[in-house]
C-alpha cells in the first residue's frame, strides 16, 4: 500500500530533518546587561551557532535598537572568536522617553551569518540630570540574509524549537482520528435500523458491528496520540516554562478530552450484548465529540495560557513558522496522520479477527 | 402532550417524596461539611466549593430520571408519547428541579459561609443558565447510563468530562459576579454558554431515538 510506505518515508524524513538541521545564528546574551546614559560602553555579544571570525571585522555591523526609527551604531568592532564580538557604544545623555530606564534590542549584521537579534538585551538606566530627546535616526539597512536550510533561532526555546515537528502534529492526528471515530459512530447509527442492517449484511460480509470496531479503533489510536502529545508537550514545558505541568488551560482541557475517551471505552465494555453496547457507545461518542469542540476551541480562549498565540487564539499563529520549518512541519503532519490511520486499521482488523475466532460476530 | 408529561414528572416526584427530600438533605449535608471543614471561606474558595456542591447535587438529582420507573413502564410511555417529548419533559423538569436545588444550596451556603456575591442579578442568571446546561447534559447521560448495570458510577464518569466546558464557563462567570475578575465583556461568555447548550440539546434530540429502544 503506497500510503503506508509514504507515512514511513515522511516520518523518517521529519525525524532526520527535524533533529539534524542546524539553527540559524543567534545572540544568547550580552555583557554587561545594564549601562548608564552618557557612558562610553564596551559591549560583548555572545553568539550561538555563529561564525563571526569568518568575515573581516569591518564588514560586521552592530546596533542597539530602541525602536524602528532610533538606534545606536556600534564602533570599533572586534571579533574575539567565532561566538564573541566586542563593540563600543557612546550612550547619549538623553533618553527618547521620560522613563527611568529603557530596554534596547541588540542586532548583529554579519555577511556570512546574516542578521540576528536579541530583544531587550540591555537596560539603559537614566542619569539624574538627563532629559528627554530623540536619538539620531537609525541606519539599519542593507541587512544580510542567510540563505541556507536552517531553523530560526528563538530566545527561550532555543533548540527545543524542533519539538514543533513532534508535539504539534500529534494534535492534528488526534483530531483527524477522533473525527474518523465520530464518523464511524454516525455510520453505525445510520445503518442500525433492521432493514438497513440486513442490506449491509448482504454486501460481501460487512456487518454493522464493523462500524463500532472501527470507531473504537480510531478512538484508541487517537488516545495514544493524545498521550504522546501530552508527553512531548510536558517535555517541552519542562525546558521552556520551567515545569512539566503548570496547569495551563490547554493541558487541563487535553487531560479532560482524554478522560472522555476513557469513559467511552468503559461504557462500550459495560454491556453484555455487543449490539446494545455498540449502539450506546456510538451515541456517547457523538455526544462527547460535540463537547470536545468547545473544550479544545472555545474554553481555552477564555483563559490565559502559556502557549504561543495565547488568549484569543487556539493554536500558534502563522508568524511562529518560517518556510524552512514548513518544509518539515507539513510532511510530519501528513506522515503521522497516515501512520495513525494505519495503526487504527491494524487494531480494527485484529479485533474483527478476534471476534470472528471467538464467535462474537 | 408536553404539559401532560411534565405534570406526570411533578406528580411522580410528589408521590415519591423520599427522593426529593433525600436530595435536599444531601445538599444541606454538603454545605455543612464545607462549613465544618473550613469556618472562614475566602471568596475564591467560596466560588469553587459552591460549584462543586451544585455539581454533585445535580448529578445525584438527575441520575434517578430514568431508573426510578421500571423498564416496562418506560416502554408503555414510549408507546403513548413521542420519545423526544418525553425527554424534553424530563429536561424541563430537571432544569426546574436543579434551579430550586441551587437556590436552596445558595441560601444555606450564604448562611453558613457568608455571601460574597456582589452582582446578584448576574449570579441569578448564572444559576439559571447552570441549571439549564447541567439538566441537558445530565438528563441525556442518565438515559445512557440507565441502560447499563452500574449506572451510578457510569453516570459520574460519563458526565464529568462532558460537563467540563459548561462548568468552567460557569465558574468564570460566577467569579465575575463575585468581582474576583474584572471583565466587562462577560456577555460573550454567556453567548458561549448558550451556544454549548444549543449544540448539546440539538444532539440530544438527534441521538435520543437511538437510546430509548432496546
Amino acid at each position: 500500500m503506497w500510503w503506508k510506505a509514504l507515512s514511513v518515508v515522511l516520518i523518517v524524513y521529519s525525524l532526520i530533518a527535524g533533529t539534524l538541521v542546524p539553527l540559524k545564528p543567534g545572540i544568547t546574551y550580552v555583557s554587561p546587561q545594564t549601562a548608564r546614559s552618557g557612558q562610553q560602553l564596551v559591549l560583548q555579544l555572545h553568539g550561538y551557532n555563529s561564525f563571526y571570525a569568518q568575515s573581516p571585522a569591518n564588514d560586521i555591523r552592530v546596533w542597539l535598537q530602541y525602536d524602528s526609527a532610533q538606534a545606536l551604531t556600534g564602533q570599533q568592532i572586534r571579533v574575539l572568536n567565532d561566538t564573541t564580538l566586542e563593540a563600543s557604544f557612546l550612550i547619549p545623555t538623553e533618553l527618547p522617553r521620560p522613563t527611568a530606564s529603557v530596554m534596547l534590542n541588540a542586532i548583529i549584521d554579519h555577511p556570512a551569518d546574516g542578521v540576528s537579534l536579541l530583544p531587550s538585551a540591555i537596560e539603559i538606566v537614566k542619569d539624574s540630570i538627563a532629559s528627554q530627546a530623540n536619538w539620531s535616526g537609525s541606519n539599519i539597512s542593507g541587512l544580510h540574509v542567510k540563505k541556507d536550510f536552517s531553523f530560526p533561532y528563538r530566545n527561550v526555546i532555543y533548540e527545543s524549537i524542533r519539538n514543533t515537528y513532534f508535539h504539534v502534529p500529534m494534535w492534528f492526528v488526534l483530531m483527524f482520528l477522533f473525527i474518523a471515530s465520530a464518523w464511524n459512530s454516525v455510520q453505525f447509527l445510520r445503518f442500525s435500523n433492521p432493514a438497513q442492517a440486513a442490506a449491509l449484511d448482504e454486501q460481501k460480509g460487512r456487518s454493522l458491528l464493523d462500524f463500532d470496531r472501527k470507531a473504537a479503533a480510531y478512538a484508541e489510536a487517537g488516545l495514544l496520540f493524545g498521550i504522546l502529545g501530552l508527553i512531548t508537550g510536558m517535555l517541552w514545558a519542562h525546558y521552556a516554562w520551567g515545569a512539566a505541568w503548570s496547569n495551563d488551560i490547554k493541558q487541563l482541557m487535553t487531560a479532560v478530552a482524554l478522560l472522555i475517551y476513557l469513559a467511552y471505552f468503559i461504557l462500550r465494555s459495560s454491556f453484555d450484548e455487543p449490539e446494545k453496547g455498540a449502539r450506546l457507545a456510538a451515541v456517547y461518542n457523538i455526544f462527547a465529540f460535540a463537547s470536545l469542540i468547545p473544550l479544545l476551541y472555545i474554553v481555552p480562549r477564555m483563559f490565559a495560557s502559556l502557549h504561543p498565540g495565547a488568549t484569543g487564539n487556539p493554536a500558534f499563529g502563522s508568524e511562529d513558522l518560517d518556510n524552512t520549518m514548513r518544509m518539515v512541519f507539513y510532511p510530519a503532519i501528513i506522515g503521522w496522520s497516515l501512520f495513525g490511520f494505519w495503526l487504527a486499521q491494524l487494531r480494527y482488523r485484529y479485533q474483527r479477527l478476534l471476534d470472528k475466532a471467538t464467535g462474537l460476530d | 402532550m408536553l404539559f401532560t408529561l411534565l405534570r406526570k414528572e411533578f406528580v411522580l416526584e410528589f408521590r415519591q417524596r423520599y427522593a426529593i427530600s433525600g436530595i435536599v438533605l444531601y445538599v444541606f449535608s454538603m454545605v455543612f461539611v464545607v462549613y465544618a471543614a473550613s469556618i472562614k471561606v475566602q471568596p475564591q474558595v467560596w466560588n469553587v466549593l459552591f460549584w462543586l456542591i451544585i455539581l454533585f447535587a445535580s448529578i445525584n438529582a438527575v441520575v434517578k430520571s430514568f431508573v426510578q420507573e421500571s423498564g416496562a413502564r418506560q416502554l408503555y410511555y414510549y408507546q403513548l408519547a413521542d420519545p423526544a417529548m418525553l425527554l424534553l419533559a424530563k429536561i424541563i423538569y430537571n432544569t426546574l428541579l436543579l434551579l430550586v436545588l441551587s437556590l436552596l444550596a445558595f441560601g444555606a451556603y450564604s448562611v453558613v459561609a457568608g455571601n460574597p456575591v456582589k452582582d446578584i442579578g448576574l449570579f441569578a442568571l448564572i444559576l439559571l443558565l447552570g441549571s439549564l446546561g447541567f439538566s441537558i447534559a445530565f438528563t441525556f447521560i442518565a438515559s445512557i447510563a440507565a441502560k447499563a448495570n452500574n449506572s451510578a458510577t457510569l453516570m459520574a464518569i460519563l458526565s464529568f468530562p462532558v460537563i467540563m466546558p459548561i462548568l468552567l464557563t460557569l465558574v468564570r462567570l460566577s467569579a465575575i459576579a463575585l468581582r474576583l475578575i474584572q471583565d466587562t465583556s462577560y456577555q460573550r461568555d454567556i453567548v458561549n454558554l448558550l451556544a454549548i447548550d444549543a449544540i448539546l440539546i440539538t444532539l440530544t434530540f438527534v441521538l435520543f431515538p437511538f437510546v430509548w429502544r432496546d
